[in-house]
């Protein structure tokens, strides 16, 4: 993969890759990719995709209220609060 | 010796083997003491938790700088249905960041070695869980598996690895990495146990949409006609090749009908697997951004700059190298040439299975190539160990369980079988596990012992 190619795959992923680390990565995403072509030979013809191995269909349940009261919880892994918000650098 | 009238003597076997060893993340007997019952099959019973599930009143850092230090909000349910019955989390085992690896190596945190010898690793994902068992520091461990993270670290470290059936058991509090893949599995060091910890975690769950209820054996587990995978020369190292060969000639003796077989299809497995988990990896991990939980870098001025910046210094070598291969699979203008593609080669694959499971009850194949190898990619690169991975990740594109049981020791270190049934069909693997146990059991690493459980 050219290294044009993974800078924008990077941009994509939101990973602001090092110049280094970025050669680095792009001879091991290469070598993985060259060994993903040994696809290209099957005939898939007629082969419905897989998503999933379940062979069945959408699973509902009734929208019934249930509490689980973790908010303060979660909260507490956050970077940085005040009272119940999360803060961060200004977006605009 | 009882682990509960000489609990001393327990912690100071831990504390002597974990210094050799480093399975645990965090290690904390009485932590979560009060959520488990003190009766039930399990009651009394420690057990480890690789640290991709939540488990209340410990850490959820998935191995990864980005979550250090996050504290994990509620309790998985795999790990709740085992709390109920009466078995304790004692703490969190290492693993390779997210999931991703085959030696453990890929831990931000610690190295874990191999009981059996310290300069191996002790294979991976799920490295902590099958070191902690195999050193006899817990009877049984739960880890995750989405292409034989629990099936090869349990062969390398000469214990019982189960992969069930997609579905079977809820993912509810485990970290997702690639959705159609993963599943929770259970490492053990007797067959019994294993059926115990699985019976005890399986069915439906309403938190987990893609979970199912268990509808039980078609035929009792029954296992007559095995099929057994060919083996092409210079597929295995030499010492797996041998113990691959004596299982074999041991099934016979023992009186099945053993049917020689090909899966032509095994020589996509591997990149089908990784298009396909890396695709879904790079999706489930675009939620890590050090905005609202984890780690937060402080370079960056604006939220988009430090979601980059985050997400470049918290995840490590090799979660990166799978975000940008998913991440380019699905690009569009590659979506066909990739993604797709794996999507209908792993039709093929099922179908494949689905044939030879009209003759056959079971089919019999390796683990892993090679033994436990050894730390720092001497003996194998992390390319090769991806290109490894062809015999374990069959089982994860199609869905199907599958069962590592340990079947020689060679040159002093353990090798294992691996055994996959059709869907839902757990008991036969558990059933041809039970008549093999008998003529090999789990092995005892050098200065381990067998603490009797209550």
């Amino acid at each position: 993969m050219k290294l044009d190619e993974l800078y924008i795959t990077a941009r994509l992923a939101k990973l602001d890759l090092g110049e280094k680390e970025a050669e680095k990565l792009s001879v091991e995403v290469s070598r993985m990719l060259e060994y993903f072509a040994v696809m290209e030979k099957v005939d898939v013809a007629g082969l419905d995709a897989t998503v999933q191995t379940l062979d069945r269909g959408n699973i509902t349940r009734s929208d019934v209220v249930s509490s689980l009261d973790v908010t303060g919880r979660i909260l507490a892994n956050a970077p940085e609060t005040e009272d119940r918000f999360i803060i961060i650098p200004k977006v605009l | 010796m009882k682990i509960k009238e000489n609990l001393d003597s327990y912690l100071k076997y831990v504390s002597n083997w974990e210094e050799k060893i480093g399975s645990f993340l965090e290690f904390d007997i009485s932590r979560t003491k009060g959520m488990s019952t003190v009766e039930g099959q399990l009651a009394g019973i420690p057990f480890g938790v690789k640290d991709n599930f939540a488990v209340e009143g410990f850490n959820i850092t998935c191995g990864s700088k980005i979550l250090e230090g996050v504290s994990a909000p509620y309790t998985a349910t795999s790990v709740a249905k085992l709390q109920a019955a009466g078995a304790v989390v004692v703490g969190k085992t290492n693993l390779d960041a997210f999931g991703m690896g085959s030696s453990t190596d890929n831990s931000a945190f610690k190295i874990t070695n191999n009981p059996w010898d310290t300069n191996r690793v002790a294979g991976g994902s799920s490295g902590g869980s099958a070191a902690a068992v195999a050193a006899g520091i817990v009877p049984f461990a739960l880890g995750s598996d989405t292409g034989g993270s629990v099936r090869q670290p349990a062969s390398f470290c000469g214990v019982y690895g189960l992969k069930p059936t997609y579905g079977v058991v809820s993912r509810y509090g485990l970290t997702a990495y690639a959705s159609s893949l993963d599943v929770v599995g259970v490492v053990a060091r007797t067959v019994e146990m294993t059926k115990t910890v699985f019976d005890t975690m399986k069915g439906q769950d309403i938190k987990d949409n893609t979970s199912v209820s268990h509808p039980g054996s078609r035929n009792n587990g029954d296992v007559k006609k095995i099929a057994v995978l060919k083996i092409e020369d210079g597929s295995l190292s030499d010492d797996v090749a041998k113990s691959y060969l004596e299982s074999r000639k041991l099934l016979e003796k023992l009186g099945y009908d053993i049917v020689e077989i090909e899966l032509p299809s095994l020589e996509y497995v591997v990149p089908v697997y990784y298009t396909i988990a890396t695709a879904e990896a790079s999706a489930n991990l675009a939620r890590y951004n050090g905005l609202r939980y984890g780690y937060r870098s402080k370079n960056g001025n604006d939220p988009g700059e430090i979601m980059q910046t985050s997400r470049d210094e918290g995840f490590g070598d090799e979660v990166k190298l799978r975000i940008l291969l998913g991440t380019y699979v699905l690009r569009s203008g590659f979506q066909d040439q990739f993604y797709h593609k794996a999507q209908k080669i792993r039709t093929a694959i099922r179908n494949e299975f689905d044939k030879i499971f009209e003759l056959a009850d079971l089919i019999m194949m390796p683990v892993f190539p090679t033994a436990a190898f050894k730390h720092g990619s001497k003996d194998l690169d992390p390319f090769q160990q991806k290109v490894a991975d062809r015999y374990t990740c069959a089982a994860n594109l199609t869905g199907l369980p599958a069962l590592a049981i340990p079947s020689s020791i060679e040159n002093g270190l353990p090798v294992g079988v691996q055994f996959t049934a059709p869907a839902f069909e757990e008991d036969r693997l558990f059933n041809i596990a039970k008549v093999l146990e008998k003529d090999f059991p789990s092995p005892l690493a050098p200065g381990t012992k067998n603490w009797s459980i209550i």
